[in-house]
Formats: C-alpha cells, sequence, structure tokens
C-alpha cells in the first residue's frame, strides 16, 4: 500500500516536473536569444585580438587571453576595488538610513502621513536620473549652498575626494528609496505583537527591538542589500556625471572601450570579468539570504 | 442549432489566413505610393549644431519634400562608429555629421559612398584640401566648417589669465582647469603637451611627461566627455581654464568673457573639419541633395555663424565675432597645427589606456 501511494506520488511528481518545463519554455525561448546570446557574442569577442585604429576585434585571427591579462593590471584591480568600495558604501549608507525610514512608516507613522512618506519614496524613483544628479551637482557643487558640507566629513571641497563623496550622494539619492521601500514590506510581515510580548516581559525596548524585529528583518534587509548593491556597482551615468573623470567605475570603462575606442575585445573582456565577480557576489549574497531565511523561520 | 467546427472547414480557414499573411507582407515589396517622399536618418551634434540644423531643415522642406529625422550623437561623434559596426551593414543612418578622424575610420572600414559631384554641385567651390578622400582618390566627404581645438580662460575667472600652458602649473591654477578625456578630441589634448615640450603625436612621450605634472600639481579640475559637459563645466564659474574644441568656447563667450590662447609662443592651435558623408545603402539621390543644401554659400553661412566655426564655403562670411579665433593666411605655418588624424586613430587606444594606468591615480592621489 506504501508503495502504491510512493509510486502514484512519484507519477504526479513527474507529471508536475513536465508541466513545469512546458510553462517554462516560453520563458526559455525569450532568454536564450536576449540574454544568453548576446553574452556568448560577448565571450566569443573578449578573447579576438585588436588591432590599433581598428573597430572591433580582428576576424579570423588566433583567439587569446591577452584582453584578460592586460587587467591584473594594479591600476585595473583599483577600478574594481574602487567600484565595489564604493558601492558598498552605498548600501549600508541606505541600508543604515533607509530601515528606520521603513521602521517609522510602518510602526509609527499615522495612515495619512505613511501613505504620503510611500509616495514620497515612490515619487522619487520616478524622477530622472539625471535630473537628479545636476540637482545634486549643483546643490553640492563649489557654488552650492551645500558645498560646505564636505567638511563634515573631514573632505576638502577643492580635493579630487570631494567627487567621491558627490557619487556617493549621486548613487544613495537612487538608492535609498529602493531599499527602504523593499524594508517596508519587510517589517510590514513581522507580526508587531512579538515586540509587545518581550517588552510585557520586562525586556528593555532596544532589546526586544533588536532580538526580534531586527533578528527577523535580516533576510529583507539582505534582499534590499542585493538590489540596492547591484544598482551601485552597475551604475553607468553617477560616475561619469558626478565623478568628473577623477572617479572610473567599471562600467565607465567598458563604456569607453565600447562607444570611444572601439576597442570591443577589451570592453568584452572587462564586462565578462565583472559579470563573474558580481555573479560570485551575488551567489555568495543570496546563500546568506537563504541561510537567514532558515534561521528566521525557525 | 449548435456550430461544429470540422477539419476541412478548420484547414480552410487556416490556409486563408496563411494567405492573408503572407500576401501582406509581401504587399509593401511589391506595391511602392507613387510619390512616397524619400526620409533620411541624419546624425548630428546636440547643443548649437541640432539647433541651426533644424532650422536650415525647414527651409530645404520649403522646396523638398524629403522627411528628416534626426539622432543625437552621445558624448564624441567616435561612438557611432561602434554603433554602425554593431550592425553594419543594416545601418539605419544615411547622413553622418562627424569630423576628420571619424571621417577617416568610416573611410578604412569602407562605409561611405563617394560623393557624387553632379548632385553636390556645391563641392566645386570649396577648397580640395578640406575634403577627405579614400585610397582610389575618390571625394569622401562634404566639409562644412573649419573648426579648431585651443586653449582659452574665461576672464572674469582669471583675469591675468597665462602665457603659457606651462604656468598651469602655478598653485593659483590648481583646480582651475578642464581638460578633455584623451580620447576625446582624438587625443589632441595630448599632442598640445607634447608641443608644448618639444614633441608631437608621434613622438607623444614629453606631453605625457607634462600632463603628470599638471595631475600631480593639482590644476585639473574636471575631465569632459562632451561638448555640454565642458559647456556646463564653464559655466559654472569653478573652473577658469580650458582646451576645447571652437564650438564649446563659443558656447561659453555667448555668456561669459572668454580669451582664446591660440597664438601662444609656445603652443599652437589645432585646425580640422567637419561636416557630412554619406552611408552605403542610403537613398543616394536625397542624402547627397541633403548635403547639397547644406553646402550651399548662403546655407554653409547660416550653420556657421551659430556653431562658433568657420565656413568652408570661400563665399560665405564668418561671423565677425570669432575672427580672432582663426588664423590669417600668415599666421598659419607659426600658430595653427594639423595633426595626423590616421595616427591619433591609431593611437588612441594606447593612450586611452596609459590615462587610465598613469594619470587618473595621479589625480586621485
Amino acid at each position: 500500500m506504501a508503495f502504491a501511494r510512493t509510486s502514484a506520488g512519484s507519477r504526479s511528481g513527474t507529471r508536475a516536473s513536465r508541466v513545469n518545463g512546458v510553462l517554462l519554455l516560453p520563458a526559455l525561448v525569450l532568454f536564450l536569444p536576449l540574454l544568453i546570446g548576446p553574452l556568448a557574442v560577448l565571450l566569443d569577442e573578449s578573447l579576438k585580438p585588436y588591432e590599433a585604429g581598428r573597430i572591433g576585434g580582428t576576424e579570423g585571427a588566433e583567439l587569446t587571453f591577452e584582453n584578460y591579462t592586460e587587467l591584473a593590471d594594479p591600476a585595473y584591480v583599483h577600478y574594481f576595488l574602487d567600484t565595489f568600495r564604493i558601492g558598498l558604501i552605498v548600501t549600508l549608507a541606505a541600508i543604515l538610513l533607509g530601515y528606520p525610514i521603513a521602521h517609522f512608516i510602518v510602526r509609527k507613522a499615522s495612515p495619512w502621513l505613511a501613505k504620503l512618506l510611500i509616495a514620497s519614496l515612490i515619487g522619487m524613483l520616478f524622477l530622472s536620473l539625471i535630473v537628479r544628479i545636476y540637482a545634486i551637482s549643483m546643490a553640492y557643487g563649489p557654488l552650492g549652498p551645500f558645498n560646505d558640507v564636505s567638511w563634515l566629513f573631514g573632505i576638502d571641497p577643492r580635493s579630487p575626494a570631494k567627487t567621491e563623496l558627490m557619487v556617493i550622494f549621486g548613487l544613495l539619492h537612487t538608492v535609498l528609496p529602493l531599499v527602504a521601500i523593499t524594508l517596508i514590506s519587510t517589517i510590514q510581515n513581522i507580526n508587531p505583537r512579538l515586540e509587545d510580548a518581550a517588552l510585557s516581559l520586562g525586556a528593555p525596548r532596544w532589546k526586544a527591538f533588536t532580538s526580534i524585529t531586527l533578528i527577523m528583518s535580516l533576510p529583507g534587509i539582505l534582499s534590499a542589500g542585493i538590489i540596492g548593491y547591484a544598482f551601485c556597482i552597475s551604475n553607468l551615468v553617477v560616475p561619469l556625471i558626478l565623478g568628473k573623470g577623477f572617479v572610473l567605475f567599471v562600467s565607465n570603462l567598458i563604456y569607453f572601450r565600447f562607444s570611444e575606442i572601439s576597442n570591443f575585445p577589451s570592453g568584452a573582456a572587462i564586462s565578462i570579468l565583472m559579470m563573474l565577480i558580481s555573479l560570485t557576489i551575488f551567489y555568495g549574497l543570496m546563500r546568506l539570504v537563504r541561510d537567514k531565511n532558515g534561521e528566521a523561520r525557525e | 442549432m449548435s456550430s461544429s467546427i470540422t477539419r476541412r472547414s478548420f484547414t480552410k480557414g487556416a490556409l486563408a489566413g496563411v494567405g492573408l499573411t503572407g500576401s501582406g507582407l509581401a504587399m509593401p515589396s511589391l506595391v511602392r505610393p507613387a510619390a512616397a517622399a524619400d526620409r533620411l536618418l541624419v546624425v548630428q551634434w546636440g547643443a548649437q549644431w541640432i539647433e541651426i540644423s533644424e532650422e536650415i531643415v525647414k527651409k530645404y522642406n520649403e522646396t523638398k519634400d524629403t522627411r528628416i529625422a534626426w539622432e543625437l550623437h552621445s558624448g564624441g561623434s567616435a561612438a557611432i562608429v561602434a554603433k554602425i559596426k554593431a550592425i553594419w551593414p543594416n545601418a539605419p543612418y544615411n547622413v553622418l555629421s562627424v569630423w576628420d578622424p571619424v571621417f577617416r575610420d568610416m573611410i578604412a572600414e569602407d562605409w561611405l559612398e563617394p560623393i557624387d559631384e553632379s548632385i553636390v554641385t556645391n563641392l566645386a567651390t570649396i577648397p580640395d584640401i578640406f575634403i577627405q578622400k579614400n585610397d582610389a582618390g575618390q571625394k569622401m566627404t562634404v566639409p562644412l566648417s573649419t573648426a579648431g581645438a585651443f586653449w582659452g580662460y574665461r576672464e572674469d575667472v582669471l583675469p591675468d589669465g597665462f602665457d603659457s600652458i606651462e604656468d598651469l602649473l602655478r598653485p593659483e591654477f590648481k583646480g582651475k582647469v578642464v581638460v578633455p578625456y584623451p580620447i576625446n578630441l582624438t587625443g589632441l589634448f595630448i599632442v598640445t603637451c607634447a608641443i608644448q615640450r618639444g614633441g608631437d603625436e608621434k613622438n607623444a612621450e614629453p606631453g605625457w611627461e607634462f600632463v603628470k605634472e599638471l595631475a600631480a600639481s593639482g590644476a585639473i579640475g574636471q575631465i569632459c566627455t562632451s561638448n555640454s559637459e565642458f559647456i556646463n563645466a564653464m559655466a559654472s564659474g569653478q573652473y577658469g581654464v580650458g582646451f576645447w574644441n571652437n564650438g564649446g568656447w563659443f558656447a561659453t563667450a555667448e555668456n561669459f568673457p572668454v580669451k582664446i590662447k591660440n597664438r601662444m609662443e609656445d603652443n599652437k592651435g589645432f585646425l580640422y573639419n567637419e561636416g557630412f558623408c554619406v552611408l552605403k545603402g542610403s537613398p543616394l539621390e536625397a542624402a547627397f541633395d541633403f548635403a547639397n543644401f547644406f553646402a550651399r554659400p548662403d546655407i554653409n553661412e547660416m550653420y556657421n555663424i551659430p556653431l562658433g566655426s568657420g565656413p568652408t564655403q570661400p563665399g560665405a562670411t564668418a561671423n565677425p565675432k570669432i575672427a580672432e579665433w582663426y588664423y590669417k593666411p600668415d599666421e598659419l605655418e607659426k600658430y595653427a597645427y594639423i595633426a595626423d588624424y590616421a595616427f591619433l586613430g591609431q593611437a588612441k587606444n594606447e593612450w586611452n589606456e596609459r590615462w587610465e594606468r598613469e594619470i587618473v591615480p595621479l589625480m586621485r592621489s
């Protein structure tokens, strides 16, 4: 009897997986030519030698890893580290600022104030990135009213370090609403009575908050962080305009190669390397989210 | 009464559907409207280039019904080369407004149609030296402007100015200098620095040494990648000195007092041509006729006045505001420099990498 039930279960499982496979087909049909296809072309281009003065890689020539090996130069390692470092700073700042905003909206704000704040956060996302960048450039630039804000961070407004601060502000302006909106749904899903119960049992407020709400929102914080970090490290426009040529992200190096000097193989090699590093980071973070989700459920 | 679908009726319906779809798809190639206007996709720079071009097209459409659609260069005009390469031979563009180094790249790729002088009759009066040719000696471009890249400064920001770019190493110029990314203006910034120290584009090492000194001194305040960035930077008042093309300087000079330093004893100003070329696969008659209209002496004058560029038609008058920006014939040898743009096109990849490896780290330190 038990055997019959098992075999019936396995049959229905096989049928379900077949149905799933069929349902996945349309997405796969779109996914393969739209993503895998271009990536394969990019990989192929990255292995072609480049002849100065020509446009793109040399067709029919012997494939080479030279486009990858030249990225071992310390200067290029520095550009990669800069991109990931600035992305991390912005993401952490967005979480630190976004969490209290989300918590206030969910737990403290009156319904109309919550609606107003959520509408403001969503409204910020609708504002063109270019508009925001130039607004920051003017407000925090040398002739802007907030030029001296950099002193708060110990940075001379006339130094190149100020441009890094501007890039951080520019990225934060977009990432903060994204992170805050993501965290709102996370905090909404945590039962406030758990914290109340801890308080009624004599736990101090800070402990009730950190050991219940904060711990339970860790998976959401990590998810919001992943979204924010992905936005930061792939951004082109913010470092291009606010970086003033001093702060270059990996995306800028790729853009110059494809757009200005037609060295497609080098641009493709940087793109592939960036993609591999990013995927490794995100795979690690996703595992962390999964583990934390499991812990939170327990 | 119930309706049922039989196999025969389904097959008939399906075949009829396929037939209709097929004939619908084939129709555009079989039938052409009797008097359909040609459509050209023209690539042009933004700012004052597109503004004056749109005005000229209004005049053009008074007599010709060719429909003109515009696409703007993003960043330097070299970017269009990469876009075309990615989709060649199916590029949607017909007429491209670019400058000498980009003409050379496209001629090398064999993408351009030789100019049909029976249609572009105005080419006959444009000096031959301005026209880019292919290896077979065929004329490939319709030059519309004589343009230049020069050092200059805002007199209200830096009343004392400078006599030589060596002065820019002094502390009072810290953070005041705007320069192009080395691949913009096809490396002319490196060439002007090389000339300063006795080199040229083929002996650029002295130039790199000077750029390193500039970077280490903190003089460079912004590195621009487009005209708009330069115009915005100079308008901000944060920077006083720059090396850029006449278009960027002209836009700045419309609002602020500008002094162009194109007659320095130890440096040179750079001259080149901008204009139109026609991509293969375009509706040739319409494309050449359009280019010919822009090359007409009165239109050539109208085109160049707001750009701050010199006209290429000897019969056209230059904007009197920029008379000082360009050279009289007897000054050309002393102050003007026409770089080897084919060489610069080959050097830009190496120069870009040098900039990323050697200069950017110096500026950030």
